[in-house]
């Protein structure tokens, strides 16, 4: 199968500009240049591109809505900030292919009307932005970028930005207030940010894997992109497998592909660690619900884990075996989800809390009956009242796993101890003592 | 006007264009709580208790950061509705420490009416609360000069953040931290250092941010009665409310206990100065003149009005009418200056005094506070006063060159202002030092070295004790209410005037205030404003649960619930009608 996003990324030297500029680098900005704007965007919406960064919103449709007519600067913002738990295919892009980042930018740029990108990486990314800039900087040098690119009047300038680190950030208002210098805390929409983004002005924001994904669309053309995968689900798509696998990583491939080929195929996760039994998937992050051994046999596509009751998210798909204990769990994922609120809503900013500390005394032994039906009790207070998503992604964890295995809660607090026979977590003690 | 209909509760509402669903329900009559929406500052939507239900809206949505549209259907009462919103509060009660015993904030506190009102029977919580500062009398910390701020019971609606940085100009509040640990906090270790800063408590919906000068002071049931008046502090005119505290007249301490904003869109929005709002204690304090004094040989000793009166005879005939000179603050108010216009043909002349004192403020402010700060310079204009050779500055040199020539016999000086509201006194003080003012009078409230040097002491009413009108820069003619009795045979400044009037020769046709009154809007009638004051009605003590339903749109819901639970107040409900001002108590206080 050809790789479109990561074929190079092992070769030594793959992410400079002479490489990428000897693999036919930069000539889908010379062709879509020669486009109108308004037929690249037709371009990536008969593309049916989706974003990768877990909504799954059509791209073509968001550059769409930015108002063109505005007299105001229009913006593109990449939103770099890969903080999900469990998520981490985007980073390999910026660090081992960031030209095709930068292409995909101006592209855009050039779709929207805009002037200038940002990259708003996440702020513990800092070797990233090293890469970054120094590429950056050879591909202003070579013409790519800045005045008058190609000879034909388009100026487009690339700034990197990197973030103080926070999960918040990435949610597209909270990237825009935090790139103005505020903190990093979700706006109020409407308006959106096609309207009123960026210092008030039109703005479009993506996900780094989908502006990758812009220029073999230029290249190639619509027709072939969306033929590589299923129905409404065209194109590449990275899956990052981590957890209890044999071989975690990034793994670019079609969305015919199933999840249990992801997390059993050779070419992929190679099965589980240990030859254990699969207890449960994540497919999408930390923030989706999780699916079961039985409800793997899906097409990893937006559409299909839609189907089975979960969501594809941003692909991250953490794979838990049989050793694993979902109180556990649920409370590492919680003490994440905790620390990470920004602190602007209620529900959010104290639901958060609370839930962890019920969590943390259900797996320490301590908890009751009650504290049970609590825990769902203030997770679904908390979905759907919250400013922005992270409410409802902070509640599912949560409501997922005590949905799923209410059984080992219960445990927990009739034994006063975990049931479960896990290994791993002395080896972690262990370390954590070593260190 | 543009208007939208939409359907609430099953009662149709028709509404201005743009405005949000919040502000549709509430002048629908209806009610929802929040703490983050205030109507003087920006949309916030981070407090999640006003949350709705609207039909084809597969989420409740927040309906202060909705704007209404034609055909919307909004329920604010389904049990959807109300198990969403308790739940809201069972969050916000989750780290808000219970000390409404002893918060300040308690009895008008938002969070208290509205928990009760529309949150849960009980908290499920059972984890000890966060804690920042320590807890009880630990966790409250200095913010600034004014203010003193407990973490604990922040719920973080950032009313405080955005008053700064959209009303005051200067954003030195921020949140800091994040998730459960965000806390309140100024940039610099300072605190808060605003002449606005008063308004924070005001916006701040819990107990976290009190003023030093009204804390541990008094309990909202202490000080059942309001009464709406204005400041008299500057040219601005402020509208205000003015609280009193019930005690017996013999117990010590003031009984004027707070001023706060009262709503005006065209003067001073929700808001009012720290000047106005801290600068009362005068009012109540010991250097009050109590009673008239004449100066004999003995000394200057207290006398009863009608020696005094006798004196102020005795010394404009041993000067002569045409030498003698009138000094006038800014602080006069309509009556006052209506009254001695009458005189003020047969004096050797009227000159206006007052201070002139730029407020350091941010330069993008919202609300500037003038430099000028006398309340009544327009209206002394509209009755025909010439204030000096500009109508800004305060020019004093022709009475100065008069004195300096010998031609002024006696000085007669008006002031019913706080310290410094005539401006410069010290070359009246060394004018009347080496004898090139024969005789001084003062009328007045404060003492003060200009009292101690002056013959005839006549004492006044502060602006709280009379009820007056002013006309402040923008042509706003106003009533200041009067809120208490003056102390000790202190009388109403027109009356005194209108009694000096006597001793220059003429004879003032009215005998009371409203015949005054109705004598300036048959005079100026003509200018806007003043026809209103022929029929003028003074606000009178109100209770303030009543006057808080009544007055500010804005607080309206957040009295509902107020006092409805305590038992009577130990004084009864009402207080009486106050004293006539004129009526001397039997005992000066």
């Amino acid at each position: 199968m050809e790789l479109i996003l990561t074929p190079h990324v092992n070769t030594p030297n793959g992410f400079t500009l002479d490489f990428y500029v000897k693999q036919g680098g930069y000539e889908a900005l010379r062709k879509a240049l020669s486009m109108t704007p308004d037929d690249v965007v037709d371009v990536v919406k008969a593309s049916g591109l989706r974003g990768r960064g877990g909504a799954g919103f059509p791209t073509g449709m968001k550059w769409q809505f930015v108002d063109k007519k505005s007299s105001k600067p229009k913006y593109i913002c990449c939103n770099a900030d890969e903080s999900e738990p469990g998520t981490f295919k985007d980073h390999v892009l910026m660090e081992r292919n960031p030209h095709l980042l930068f292409e995909g930018c101006l592209i855009a740029c050039h779709a929207i009307g805009a002037k200038v990108a940002y990259i708003y990486i996440r702020g513990e990314f800092y070797h990233v932005q090293e890469v970054l800039e120094a590429e950056l900087a050879k591909a202003r040098a070579a013409g790519f970028i800045g005045k008058n690119i190609f000879g034909t009047g388009f100026d487009c300038e690339i700034f990197v930005h990197r973030g103080a680190g926070a999960y918040e950030a990435g949610e597209e208002t909270a990237l825009i207030e935090s790139l103005e210098g505020k903190r990093a805390q979700p706006r109020l929409k409407p308006p959106f940010p096609a309207v009123a983004g960026l210092y008030d002005c039109p703005t479009a924001v993506n996900n780094v894997e989908t502006l990758c994904n812009v220029p073999p669309i230029i290249t190639r053309g619509a027709e072939w992109f969306a033929s590589l995968g299923p129905e409404k689900n065209g194109g590449p798509k990275l899956y990052c497998l981590s957890g209890h696998v044999k071989r975690p990583g990034v793994y670019e491939a079609p969305m015919h592909v199933t999840v249990k080929e992801l997390i059993y195929g050779e070419q992929y996760g190679g099965g589980i660690r240990g030859d254990r039994k699969l207890k449960a998937v994540i497919p999408g992050g930390s923030s989706v619900p999780i699916l079961l051994p039985d409800q793997i046999d899906i097409p990893a596509s937006f559409d299909g884990v839609m189907k089975a009751g979960s969501m594809l998210g941003s692909a991250g798909m953490i794979v838990m075996d049989e050793t694993t204990c979902m109180v556990w769990a649920a409370e590492n994922l919680l003490y994440f989800y905790k620390h990470e609120s920004c602190g602007k809503c209620t529900p959010c900013r104290e639901g958060g809390d609370w839930l962890h500390k019920l969590l943390g005394r259900i797996e320490r032994g301590e908890g009751q009956m009650k504290d049970i039906d609590l825990l769902l009790s203030v997770a679904n207070n908390i979905t759907g009242k919250t400013l922005c998503a992270f409410g409802d992604a902070a509640a599912t964890p949560v409501l997922t796993t005590v949905g799923l295995f209410r059984e080992e809660f219960e445990a927990h607090v009739r034994e006063g101890r975990c049931t479960l026979k896990a290994d791993w977590r002395s080896e972690a003690r262990a370390h954590a003592h070593a260190h | 006007m543009e208007t939208v209909t939409l359907t609430i509760d099953g009662q149709s509402v028709t509404v201005p264009k743009g405005k949000s669903v919040l502000e549709a329900i509430h002048a629908s009559g209806g009610h929802v709580p929040y703490y983050c929406y205030h109507p003087g500052l920006q949309v916030d939507g981070s407090c999640r208790v006003c949350i709705v239900k609207i039909e084809k809206m597969p989420k409740l949505q927040t309906s202060c950061s909705t704007a209404c549209a034609d055909g919307m259907v909004v329920t604010t009462n389904s049990p959807e509705v109300e198990a969403a919103r308790a739940s809201v509060f069972e969050f916000l009660l989750v780290n808000h420490p219970l000390d409404c015993p002893v918060c300040d904030k308690g009895g008008e506190c938002p969070l208290q009416d509205y928990a009760y009102s529309y949150g849960p029977e009980r908290s499920r919580m059972e984890f000890p609360r966060r804690v920042f500062d320590g807890e009880g009398v630990k966790a409250d910390v200095d913010f600034g000069p004014t203010l003193m701020l407990n973490r604990n019971r922040c719920i973080m609606c950032t009313r405080c953040e955005r008053f700064m940085k959209e009303v005051d100009g200067d954003a030195q509040i921020g949140v800091f931290q994040r998730g459960v640990h965000s806390e309140i906090a100024t940039f610099e270790e300072k605190g808060v250092v605003s002449l606005l800063s008063g308004n924070l408590m005001d916006v701040c919906p819990v107990g976290a941010i009190t003023t030093r000068d009204y804390r541990f002071k008094s309990r909202p049931w202490d000080n059942p009665m309001a009464v709406d008046t204005i400041c008299t502090g500057c040219e601005k005119g402020c509208n205000t409310t003015a609280w009193i505290k019930a005690k017996p007249e013999w117990a010590k301490g003031a009984r004027l206990v707070r001023l706060t904003p009262r709503f005006n869109e065209d003067i001073n929005q929700y808001w009012m100065c720290d000047i106005g709002r801290f600068d009362y204690h005068w009012v109540e304090s010991d250097r009050r003149l109590l009673q008239p004094h004449v100066r004999s040989s003995r000394g200057s000793d207290a006398t009863p009005w009608d020696e005094a009166l006798v004196a102020v005879k005795a010394a404009v005939d041993a000067a002569g009418a045409s030498h003698a000179r009138v000094l006038v603050s800014g602080h006069a108010s309509l009556e006052e200056l209506y009254v001695l216009k009458q005189f003020a043909g047969l004096t050797g002349g009227v000159t206006f005094s007052w201070r002139h004192r730029p407020k350091p403020q941010p330069a993008n402010t919202q609300f500037p506070i003038p430099a000028v700060d006398a309340p009544n310079l327009r209206g002394a204009k509209d009755l025909g006063f010439k204030l000096g050779a500009t109508d800004s500055a305060t020019d004093v040199s022709g009475l100065r060159a008069a004195v300096d020539t010998g031609a002024v016999k006696l000085l007669y000086v008006i002031d019913p202002g706080p310290d410094g509201s005539v401006g410069d006194t010290e070359w009246i003080l060394a004018a009347k030092q080496s004898g090139k003012i024969a005789t001084l009078i003062v009328q007045g409230v404060l003492k003060s070295a200009l009292t101690e040097a002056a013959d005839i002491v006549l004492p006044g009413c502060a602006f709280v004790e009379k009820d007056v009108t002013f006309t402040n820069a923008t042509g706003h003619v106003q009533p200041a209410s009067r809120v208490i009795t003056p102390p000790g045979d202190a009388a109403e400044d027109w009356q005194i005037l209108s009694k000096v009037a006597v001793a220059f020769g003429a004879t003032v046709a009215q005998t009371t205030a409203a015949a005054v009154r109705q004598a300036i809007a048959s005079e100026c009638g003509s200018t806007p404003g003043y026809s209103a004051l022929a029929d003028l009605a003074f606000s009178r003590p109100v209770s303030a649960r009543q006057y808080m339903q009544a007055s500010n749109p804005m607080e309206r819901g957040k009295w509902d619930t107020m006092f409805q639970d305590l038992p009577p107040i130990k004084f009864g409900d009402d207080f009486g009608p106050l004293p006539r001002a004129d009526v001397i108590p039997l005992k000066p206080v």
